[in-house]
């Protein structure tokens, strides 16, 4: 008889780890292909029409491309905070007030020419951004709060200020009622890349990516992170600022998700309007553990989960699949992504039993 | 003689290169106390997992009581008679003894407290344990909570009793206690096996002994056969080793730290003064005040009251401005939890209190410290030589050698080391004694020990504490007081 037994690993899996999480993804697409026959859509054919959606033209990728940019940039700071075991879910919140930021210049100076104008939007959205982040780190560092709860919480109250504003004093008088501020100055908008629909969006996101690598690998400051997310006591015994560590974490990421709602509301919309909210900030969670919170990880992972919703969208046009598919889609990815983090600690063992 | 009770033969088992087991063969007896004697790595703990059913042999066989046995699992180990007492104790606080000792056990659904009292009250007078049931795990001293673990094995009616160094968390009398019961537990025809460094205690308790080295066994013999301690420590680390190691007096110079009525936690009015070009030496049993006091200077928790000055300046100025170099150097006893990150990468680890001695502005210059690193790697023996390697897959004996190289490199005027030697085998115990000696001349040492030999053998001066106080301090020289340390230690003066 076959005997199964757990072992723990005692050499790193290294790059194989990259097995566990496609078998992982793929696992995720076997369920949702089961759930996709529970309601009588034969499940080939919707799976093979998903793919077709997100990857299958030029126009679909560039869509995911789009869809890409914003969910990296909030990826890239989460993965930021949770190296250091924060666990910062208020990604969404951040780019709300990002977006916010970013508006607030855009309306306020309509006419300074675009190299100034852009620019300080970026300032004023990470700015925003790095402060909404920065409250829960000051309430779990001096009042030993929850950071998840606070971070999550305060998300709602971003999205709250959003519609505050966009249905009040920054409400297009020329929208026939619709909540959504005037259109952005033209040097308020972030370009395309060329003849493509991709916006210039695309170059920070590298840029930036970079930047968050080179700070981990080669700075001081980045190395005592990943020393102090390793071991809390062994930063304390190294001398390790912890208490500014975890403000620093969480301005940067909140900084992050900031640019992205700059991004969102200036080069894919043009104005801020309620409909900016639709949970890149939480998709950015799912994308940071299936990418080990490693920069490039996060690149390929944005891609595919943006080619996610993109492919939703087509399911939804061609099979009559609800919308919610694709949260569903995410949930499955992210529920085996972590279980089969326990393959990258343990493996299995099937022994002849005598 | 009669069948073993534990026969192992030609048992090997390798973690990815390293070969942690070769061809062992060993025989444990009815009624006996073995111990198994080894240098740090040598296997012994590995050894010992795989009896205990936590590891799987990649070959070699098992027989318990002449028949062939695979121990796939703790469970198969445990329904087999085997039993381990661990270095940790496996036990839940909140729980009083009783509930621990039946704890885990198949058994009916419904407890009946009676039967479980006297059970337990049974078990302990049948080896000469003195237990009350009803009290609660946290009540407990450290003794009587291993006596709790033993209660669980002999309650699960184990025959074969695996003690992995347990004398290290006892008071010398409790550690006369537990050998009074292993005595009784072999008279009564369990198989015992004992490992431990010190070889007094070996010498005291043990009917066969048995010397791991590299992952296989050496030498096994009666323990009627040796005929001194310095002879099983040369058997154990094959060449002759002597404890002394040669201390030439020192000038003292300039205070590098000084203490003055500190009190802090239940460490009460503590004075001490160190001075570069000596070893100060804090003996006592654990848990009599050293903790808080190495806390404070080494700036994990902030003085309640008193004063501390380290290297001429404030605490509060000292820690405000630390510096890398020719500072403070603490060696904390917990080399895991404290010392090192275990996620991280030797290299890593190194950098950990090195790092502002390789940056310039914002850059980290890791290309130099990894040269550094591997000069030190080299120097201090430790295995596996590679700077990728993270520090999980080290072992104990040779992630301590990993700090220390760390923390000299650092050349400090103040040493705070906790229980260096603390399960280190004798080679590595000298090594590290000759690097306090030599690091005197530079610097002053805090060494604080629970271990006597070690104190006597390097310091300049004792300081004994006893119930949060110092109850004395003195010369190394001063032979009166050297012999009165024993009573001190016991809070009788």
């Amino acid at each position: 008889m076959l005997h199964l037994r757990i072992i723990k690993r005692q050499d790193p899996l290294g790059w194989r780890s990259c097995l566990v999480i496609f078998g992982a993804v793929a696992l995720a697409l076997f369920f949702s292909a089961m759930l996709l026959a529970l309601r009588g859509t034969p499940p080939q054919e919707g799976i093979i029409v998903l793919f077709k959606g997100a990857f299958g033209s030029r126009w679909a990728i560039e869509d995911c491309l789009i869809k890409a940019i914003p969910i990296f940039l909030c990826s890239l700071g989460v993965a930021i905070a949770f190296r250091l075991q924060i666990w910062n879910i208020g990604a969404e919140g951040q780019f709300c007030l990002g977006a916010l930021g970013a508006t607030w210049i855009a309306l306020s100076f309509p006419d300074q020419p675009a190299w100034l104008l852009l620019p300080a939007m970026i300032a004023m959205a990470t700015v925003a951004g790095g402060l909404w982040g920065l409250i829960p780190a000051v309430l779990r560092q001096k009042m030993q709060t929850n950071e998840i709860i606070v971070s999550l919480m305060m998300n709602y109250i971003a999205i709250l200020i959003l519609d505050y504003l966009v249905y009040g004093i920054w409400k297009d008088p020329t929208s026939f009622g619709f909540p959504m501020t005037p259109e952005f100055s033209e040097a308020a908008i972030v370009g395309k890349i060329g003849s493509t629909s991709v916006n210039w969006g695309l170059a920070h996101c590298v840029i930036l990516a970079l930047i968050v690598w080179i700070f981990f690998g080669y700075t001081k400051t980045g190395y005592e992170l990943k020393a102090s997310g390793d071991n809390v006591k062994a930063a304390r015994y190294a001398g390790l600022p912890y208490n500014k560590q975890v403000f620093l974490v969480m301005v940067l990421s909140g900084a992050l998700a900031g640019w992205a709602g700059f991004i969102e509301a200036s080069a894919t919309v043009n104005r801020l309007q309620p409909s900016i909210m639709v949970g890149y900030g939480y998709t950015a969670i799912v994308v940071a553990w299936l990418a080990s919170l490693n920069p490039f990880y996060i690149g390929i992972a944005s891609f595919l989960l943006a080619g996610l919703r993109v492919g939703v969208e087509n399911l939804q046009l061609d099979l009559q699949v609800p919308a919610a598919f694709g949260g569903i889609m995410e949930g499955f990815i992210l529920l085996t992504v972590l279980a089969g983090g326990f393959f990258i600690s343990y493996r299995f063992s099937f022994a002849q039993k005598k | 003689m009669t069948t073993p009770a534990v026969r192992l033969q030609h048992i090997s088992k390798s973690f990815g290169k390293v070969k942690a087991n070769q061809d062992i063969s060993l025989d444990i007896h009815k009624g006996r106390i073995l111990a198994l004697l080894g240098e740090n790595g040598a296997g012994k703990s590995t050894l010992m997992s795989i009896l205990a059913g936590q590891l799987q042999p990649d070959s070699g066989t098992i027989a318990i009581d002449g028949e062939n046995m695979e121990l796939s699992s703790t469970d198969k180990a445990i329904s087999t008679g085997i039993g381990m007492v661990y270095q940790h104790f496996q036990l839940v606080d909140a729980m009083t003894v009783m509930e621990n000792v039946f704890l885990g056990k198949a058994g009916s659904f419904l407890l009946d407290k009676k039967a479980m009292e006297e059970e337990v009250i049974s078990l302990s007078r049948q080896y000469g344990m003195q237990m009350s049931p009803a009290k609660y795990i946290a009540d407990l001293s450290m003794g009587e909570k291993q006596q709790v673990e033993i209660l669980k094995l002999l309650h699960r009616r184990s025959n074969i009793l695996i003690f992995d160094e347990p004398t290290a968390v006892l008071t010398p009398e409790e550690a006369k206690a537990l050998f009074a019961t292993m005595r009784s537990m072999a008279d009564q025809g369990k198989a015992i096996v004992f490992i431990s460094h010190k070889l007094e205690e070996v010498m005291t308790i043990a009917d066969d002994i048995a010397v791991l080295r590299r992952g296989a066994v050496v030498d096994s013999m009666p323990k009627k056969s040796v005929s001194s301690t310095a002879e099983l420590a040369e058997r154990m680390v094959g060449r002759e080793v002597l404890l002394k190691v040669d201390r030439i007096p020192m000038e003292p110079r300039q205070m590098v730290l000084k203490v003055e009525n500190l009190s802090h936690q239940h460490l009460q009015d503590a004075s001490l003064i160190v001075r570069q070009g000596e070893i100060l030496g804090i003996v006592g049993v654990a848990g009599n005040g050293q903790k808080p006091l190495v806390e404070v200077v080494c700036g994990l928790q902030q003085p309640q009251q008193g004063e501390v000055q380290l290297l001429g300046k404030d605490w509060q100025d000292f820690f405000a401005s630390r510096k890398w170099k020719n500072g403070l150097s603490y060696i904390p006893e917990d080399r895991q939890g404290l010392a090192t990150c275990r996620g991280l990468t030797l290299l890593d680890n190194f950098l950990l209190t090195t790092r502002d001695g390789f940056s310039s502005g914002p850059w980290l210059q890791r290309q130099d410290a990894r040269q550094k690193a591997e000069k030190l790697l080299h120097e201090f023996d430790i295995r596996p030589p590679d700077l990728d390697a993270f520090a999980w897959q080290l072992s104990g004996g040779n992630l301590q050698k990993m700090v220390l190289s760390r923390e000299f490199y650092r050349q400090p005027h103040l040493i705070v080391a906790e229980q260096p030697t603390q399960g280190l085998d004798i080679a590595a115990m000298e090594d590290i004694w000759k690097l306090l000696l030599k690091a005197r001349e530079e610097a002053g040492i805090l060494l604080v020990t629970g271990d006597l030999t070690e104190a006597l053998a390097v310091c300049d001066r004792l300081a004994v504490m006893y119930g949060g106080r110092i109850v004395d301090t003195f010369a190394r020289s001063n032979q009166e007081k050297v012999d009165q340390i024993g009573q001190m230690m016991a809070g009788i003066s």
